[in-house]
């Protein structure tokens, strides 16, 4: 078979798209060790943007909210998108194309639309504003991303072994147990993981979401954004940045263990 | 019987999403008609008000700049991400695994981290006028923040990987063998590209630019940080008019008319596809 080889601009290209992708993140991190606050000039390293981070309560009392808003989250969308994956899988044709439906619906709506109709309808039933409503919206995004990729592994398993458990006497669930969630186990993983950091990350629909006392931090980073450039923002959106690919590589490296 | 236990099975969570989107963006509906006292309340009165607002040439020039905004979004995302998708996904098996780890690994990173770069990059004394001037190159800054195009870098930034992910996964499935053949009756690269690799993977364009299309409307941080309120959007008018406005049922209006700008986009894609037969999870 002939081979479709890149051209030498071709690998160039990809080049420098990378760079430019990853140059705007990079000058964000560097700038949070700069000693002068303005982008101007490089007066020499320092940790003291992080150290006015630490110090700060209300970044604290955010980042609380925000992790435990995320970890919720992200434990409902694993359960509730792996469960419709798993239920899909044996629904009726027109009751999957229904389903799929459905969970598009969230992605398709602009998130400022969603996110007001959800302040109007929340402020309707006289639901607090707070952690509830933050984890109700937010699994409304989570879920269906969730939903797609366990449904990808899905697709992938053998059906052959799902019919000889089947003729061999094995119920539903016990399928379910002992087959299907042990094969899609890193998917699931892998999906709640991008669910924690979509919440961690929201900020458009978390601005109708958070209580008069539960900000979160995307929010409260927004409103510090608009009042101007502080390296204090740069440290802090590189710990963040840390912190999310701390846990990401963590998690690789246990389900590469596990597969072993 | 069996099948229709298992349907049976999957009510919950249509209910579930059906209780908190469906139900809301009704409610948006229903608000958009009504209007407000002077505190802001909204005063179940039925009017047309609020769309006879909208026709004002203000808020028309706003859909205009929040249209145009998203079709160039669109536009640049695809013209910048096809060659990335094409290119990668003829990488040899490793280095395609580093690519797409490389396309999606933004996704793990905060956006407003990703945005607030080019603020550092663009500003007046920012990164890139540093660098100009330091060069002599220019003596003054340029200024690049708060334009339209600013606005326009950063939301394209945000999200050219859907754009490029939506491509390569119609890249990926093309018949190779087409290829192939198209070569052996003499046809060059480019006369490849251009009467067989890119009809074949309209989908994933069309995949692609509704997959930025739909969010590009509503990335109100994104036109704050960067454009600096001075071109207003559909997403930054909703907000300002739910918040600090207090005119709700305002704001409700303008979510309908982009309600019907995605509903506009999701038909022509819908089409599109209808026509190439091919969909975009399958």
């Amino acid at each position: 078979m002939m081979k479709i080889r890149n051209s030498r601009f071709g690998v160039f290209y990809l080049s420098l798209f990378f760079v430019v992708l990853y140059f705007p993140v990079i000058s964000v991190i560097l700038y949070s060790f700069n000693a002068s606050s303005s982008t101007a000039q490089w007066t020499g390293f320092t940790l003291d943007w992080y150290r006015q981070l630490f110090a700060d309560r209300v970044i604290g009392a955010a980042f609380r909210v925000s992790v435990q808003v995320a970890i919720i989250t992200s434990l409902v969308s694993a359960v509730l998108g792996t469960a419709t994956a798993v239920i899909a899988m044996w629904v009726s044709r027109g009751m999957k194309r229904t389903i799929q439906g459905f969970m598009l619906l969230p992605l398709l709506v602009p998130e400022v639309a969603l996110g007001i109709s959800l302040l109007f309808f929340f402020n309707t039933l006289g639901l607090p504003f707070g952690r509830l409503t933050l984890v109700l919206s937010h699994s409304l995004f989570c879920v269906p991303y969730v939903y797609i990729m366990v449904q990808l592994r899905l697709q992938e398993i053998d059906k052959s072994i799902l019919e000889s458990a089947r003729d061999l006497g094995a119920t539903r669930w016990q399928m379910v147990k002992t087959i299907i969630l042990p094969l899609v186990a890193p998917s699931i993983l892998t999906a709640s993981l991008l669910a924690l950091a979509l919440s961690l990350d929201d900020v458009v629909i978390s601005t109708y979401m958070s209580g008069p006392k539960t900000t979160t931090l995307p929010v409260h980073i927004f409103s510090m954004m608009r009042v101007g450039v502080t390296p204090k923002v740069n440290a802090l959106c590189t710990l963040i940045l840390v912190g999310t690919f701390f846990i990401v590589g963590l998690s690789q490296i246990i389900s590469k263990r596990q597969k072993q | 019987m069996e099948r229709f236990k298992q349907n049976l099975l999957a009510i919950p969570i249509l209910v579930w999403i059906g209780i908190f989107v469906g139900i809301p963006l009704i409610f948006v509906v229903v608000i958009s008609f009504a209007s407000r006292d002077s505190l802001g309340n909204i005063v179940w009165e039925f009017s047309l008000d609020n769309y006879k607002r909208m026709l004002d040439p203000i808020y028309l020039r706003v859909f205009l700049n929040s249209f145009l905004l998203a079709v160039l979004t669109g536009v640049v995302t695809l013209v910048i991400g096809y060659p990335v998708a094409y290119i990668t996904a003829n990488l040899p098996p490793k280095k395609r695994a580093l690519s797409l780890g490389l396309i999606m690994l933004p996704f793990w990173i905060s956006s407003l981290l990703r945005t607030y770069g080019w603020v550092i990059l663009l500003g007046n004394s920012g990164i890139i006028n540093n660098a100009l001037m330091a060069l002599g190159i220019i003596d003054q800054p340029l200024p690049m923040m708060y334009r339209f195009g600013t606005t326009l870098v950063g939301t394209a930034y945000m999200l050219i990987p859907f754009a490029i992910i939506a491509v390569f996964n119609s890249v990926d499935k093309l018949d190779r063998s087409l290829l192939e053949a198209s070569y052996d009756l003499g046809a060059s690269r480019v006369q490849t590209f251009w009467r067989i690799t890119l009809p074949l993977t309209i989908p994933g364009i069309a995949g692609g630019f509704t997959l930025v299309f739909i969010p590009s409307l509503g990335l109100f941080f994104i036109s704050d940080l960067l454009g600096g309120g001075r071109t207003i959007f559909l997403g930054n008018l909703i907000n300002t008019q739910v918040t600090r406005g207090r005119n709700r049922p305002l704001g409700a209006a303008f979510a309908v008319g982009m309600f019907v700008l995605v509903l506009l986009v999701i038909a022509i894609y819908a089409r599109t596809v209808k026509e190439n037969r091919e969909g975009l999870f399958g």
